[in-house]
């Protein structure tokens, strides 16, 4: 039997008076890309944060790894080998796109207080495999050029690719992509999912929310459909695409 | 007044706001935090350090105790609103130096109220004329000031300070990057608090008293124009930043007593500071140096890496 | 010792009064803007130098002092924020930025107050006759104190459901986006709030003056409970406000009785809006807002 990684039950949460997730059940299989689609207002990005812990979920359970994870600060959910791109890039503006990178390296030793003054040579040497591998990544999508200017001058496309490349950085266990193709062209978006299938065969799992379905239903092993804040369907991409679900959830949309 | 001892005594003043101006940049400049209570924690090590020294403690002891009770106390007043919006931090911290200023003006008995206790210098030479002595203390302050700069150095140029750039920038994102924001801001404040409680206790001993007058807001308020003029997040940037407002400050002070004008000269003096301040946020924000980047053996070396094949290309 | 207890409420309400007075423009400016405005302190000042020289040095008496002070206070504020914070934060500056620049701007007018009249404590001629009704000890200011807090109550509660600008400066402070897309004009919107408050900051004034003395610290003097009221309350909500005034003016009238009985000096209460102001951020950052759904 396949291993659960991210097991979510029953999850609701609320804003004001309103559910923006009201009772969601999901499991994410270890390795592949696993997709989440619905249309917009569905709840998909709540849903990311709540598993994130950016928030607290009102009610269920999420759990990752075996972990119950609803009551976790998020760098401590983090650390546990969840890792995250957000949907609107959220750079450090004034930081250089390689810094931007190694912000997200779990680990390092010289990201501790004491550490940063007097291990120095320690992390200096770990630090040099780092900058190799965010090197590696950035080249990937086409920013390794650009490595030392500041984040705050890269265009629209190039913030939203150095948000997924942050993401790729960590080497997380489970990644959470928020529209990882979305605003940069087609041809590149379908080398990045390229790219997560080639890292999925390596072991990391990808739970990926993206509205070019063409794109996505190409590359996931397992779709699940949102709409009003509850998971409504769920199979594999041919056969989700025949269900009166699917469309209704669409079609609601006008 | 001798006019060596002038120049001296602007030295020492150099040196101490820039040890204030070090630490507000550690804590606002590298990682926004708002500190709008520098001078509690200045005040923290110059009457700590008073207090000790009466008893006959050595100096060095009374600076490293003036750092760990301002430490102590940064941690204490910084945890409510750590995981707050800065504003809310700015307010706490600006409320609790003016409450401490109360506390040593009303009560006589911790170091003589209003009119403060007198304090021994910490080196003081048998029979050295006044121009040795203070050179002595420009080593004692000087010295100081050095172990900071090249300790915060260290730290903005290491994963540490990259994480901290990381929270100014955007803390939410960095929370979920795996960094514990309420951590780094905790260490952070209490590193710079404890500067500041150093800077304090050389103050004290320079000065030879500490009185509640020596710490009114305006302290704060100096310290935060030294960092913005100099450049926030470059530490030789709020050192220059020091120097100028210091020279500032004495040429205002010098201009006074020459001109006639129609205002009080000491309001003038504050009305300016705070325009210059307004000037500053208006057309330079970044200061006069610009924010200096991470810098570490690893970066260093691919940066070295590429300008050696441009220039090979060039070739 | 015994303690008059009614005195000490009735003082509660005078405090509070006060602090309701000064604190509508910091809560409304601070909701709408998003930061904190320090030289809210140095419009409290204005307000009472201006109603001093209205009243005194012209001898036009209180009343007309008020309505002046309010509107030159008025215009004070409005002014700062249209030459100073508007433009700044339009040029991208952050929360920090706008926060040093409102100290500046305090230091800019508590000098220039100092320069124009002077650092010496100025006092209202005019005496508050005192008078006793069955406990208490009560003068025809802290009547009129009362009063001015009560009529501002009811007539901002009024503004704030009623009419059309109340309706935007709440659907502004809620939601801005929202706000804007809805065909409200947001500048308008901010300059009416920022006047507004600003002279309310200047009635207060007036009233602090003429209870205690007037210098150039006489607002900075009461800014720090009045911050503690802006945070409890709830930032922007001026019903929470309410509320936060009254309670902190109870603890604050509560603990000068407190500080009497242990020997301490009485210049610690504004430890006690301190004390307030950590347990807030402590207990309930939000502060008493979601209590009060209206704004």
């Amino acid at each position: 039997m396949e291993e659960t990684l991210l097991k979510i039950r029953e999850v609701r949460k609320r804003f004001g008076g309103v559910y923006a997730v009201n009772g969601v059940n999901l499991d994410v299989k270890k390795g592949g890309i696993c997709g989440l689609v619905g249309p917009n207002g569905s709840g998909k990005t709540t849903l990311f944060n709540t598993i994130l812990g950016l928030h607290k979920p009102d009610q269920g359970t999420i759990h990752f790894n075996n972990n119950c994870i609803n009551n976790l600060a998020p760098h401590q959910i983090y650390k546990l080998g969840l890792g995250n791109a957000f949907q609107i890039p959220r750079l450090f503006f004034q930081m250089s796109v390689l810094d931007n990178m190694l912000v997200a390296v779990r680990g390092h030793q010289g990201d501790k207080l004491a550490n940063s003054l007097f291990l120095r040579e320690k992390w200096q040497e770990q630090e040099k495999g780092m900058v190799e591998e965010a090197l590696s990544i950035l080249e990937l999508v086409e920013l390794d050029k650009l490595a030392f200017s500041p984040a705050g001058e890269l265009s629209g496309g190039q913030r939203k690719l150095l948000e997924v490349a942050r993401g790729l950085m960590a080497g997380s266990s489970l990644l959470l992509l928020d529209e990882p193709a979305a605003g940069i062209n087609p041809v590149l978006g379908k080398s990045i999912f390229q790219k997560l299938r080639d890292l999925s065969r390596n072991g990391t799992t990808f739970f990926v929310v993206e509205h070019r379905l063409e794109i996505l239903f190409e590359f996931a092993s397992w779709i699940y459909v949102m709409d009003k804040g509850k998971t409504v369907a769920q199979g594999e991409p041919q056969q989700i695409v025949k269900e009166p679900a699917f469309y209704e959830a669409y079609l609601g949309e006008g | 007044m001798d006019p060596l001892l002038y120049v001296f005594d602007v030295v020492v003043y150099v040196g101490i706001f820039g040890m204030l101006a070090l630490s507000l940049n550690l804590e606002f400049g590298f990682t926004g935090l708002a500190n709008f209570g520098k001078v509690a924690f200045f005040l923290i090590g110059a009457y700590t350090y008073g207090l000790l020294s009466q008893i006959g403690i050595p100096f060095y002891v009374c600076l490293i105790a003036g750092a760990s009770i301002s430490a102590a106390f940064g941690f204490l007043i910084s945890l409510p609103a750590l995981r707050l919006r800065a504003d809310y931090l700015a307010i706490v911290v600006l409320t609790f130096g003016e409450i401490l200023r109360l506390i040593v003006k009303n009560e006589d008995w911790i170091a003589g109220g209003d009119w403060g206790i007198s304090v021994s210098r910490a080196i003081s030479l048998a029979g050295a004329s006044p121009r040795v002595n203070a050179l002595v203390n420009i080593g004692l302050v000087y010295l100081c000031l050095g172990i900071c700069f090249f300790v915060l150095q260290l730290l903005a140029n290491s994963p540490y300070g990259r994480t901290m750039r990381a929270i100014r920038e955007d803390e939410i994102a960095a929370e979920a990057l795996g960094k514990d924001r309420a951590k780094y801001k905790a260490q952070v404040f209490m590193l710079g608090s404890a500067v500041a409680g150093v800077a304090g206790g050389l103050y004290a001993q320079y000065l030879q008293c500490v009185l509640p007058g020596m710490f009114m807001p305006m302290v704060t308020f100096t310290v935060w124009m030294m960092v913005l003029l100099g450049g926030p997040a470059n530490n030789k940037g709020v050192l220059l930043g020091a120097v100028l407002v210091e020279i500032f400050d004495r040429g205002a002070n010098i201009a006074k007593d020459y001109l006639t004008l129609p205002v009080d000269p000491a309001n003038l003096q504050y009305i300016l500071f705070g325009v210059l301040i307004i000037l500053v946020l208006f057309y330079r924000p970044q200061g006069l140096l610009k924010e200096s980047p991470v810098t570490t053996k690893a970066l260093e070396l691919v940066r070295n890496d590429r300008s050696a094949v441009k220039s090979n290309g060039k070739q | 010792m015994t303690i008059n207890w009614a005195q000490v409420l009735f003082n509660s309400v005078v405090t509070g009064s006060f602090y309701l007075i000064g604190a509508v423009g910091i809560t409304l400016t601070y909701g709408l803007s998003n930061f904190p405005n320090f030289a809210h302190a140095e419009l409290i000042t204005s307000g009472a130098f201006i109603g001093y020289m209205v009243a005194e040095q012209l001898g036009l008496g209180i009343p007309v002092a008020l309505v002046i002070s309010f509107l030159c206070t008025g215009i004070v504020g409005l002014l700062c924020y249209r030459c100073i914070f508007q433009p700044l934060a339009k040029k991208g500056a952050t929360i920090i930025h706008l926060m040093v620049a409102s100290i500046a701007l305090g230091f800019i007018l508590r000098h220039s107050i100092g320069a124009v009249w002077s650092w010496e404590p100025l006092y209202f001629t005019s005496t508050w006759r005192a008078f006793t009704v069955g406990p208490l000890r009560v003068t025809w200011l802290w009547l009129g104190l009362i009063f001015a807090a009560l009529s501002l109550a009811t007539a901002m509660h009024f503004v704030l459901v009623k009419t059309k600008i109340g309706k935007a400066i709440r659907a502004t402070s809620s939601n801005p986006e929202l706000a804007l897309a809805s065909g409200i004009n947001i500048d308008k919107v901010i300059w009416v709030t920022w006047f507004i408050g600003a002279g309310l900051a200047g009635i207060a004034g007036i009233f602090r003056g003429a209870d205690t003395q007037i210098w150039p610290m006489t607002g900075w003097d009461a800014i720090l409970p009045i911050f503690a009221v802006a945070v409890l309350g709830g930032i922007g909500n001026f019903y929470g406000a309410i509320a936060a005034a009254f309670i902190i003016g109870l603890a604050e009238n509560i603990g000068v009785v407190g500080l009497t009985i242990l020997g301490l000096s009485t210049t610690y209460r504004i430890g006690i809006a301190f004390l307030i102001l950590i347990i807030t951020l402590i207990v309930r950052p939000q502060g008493l807002a979601m209590l009060f759904r209206r704004t």
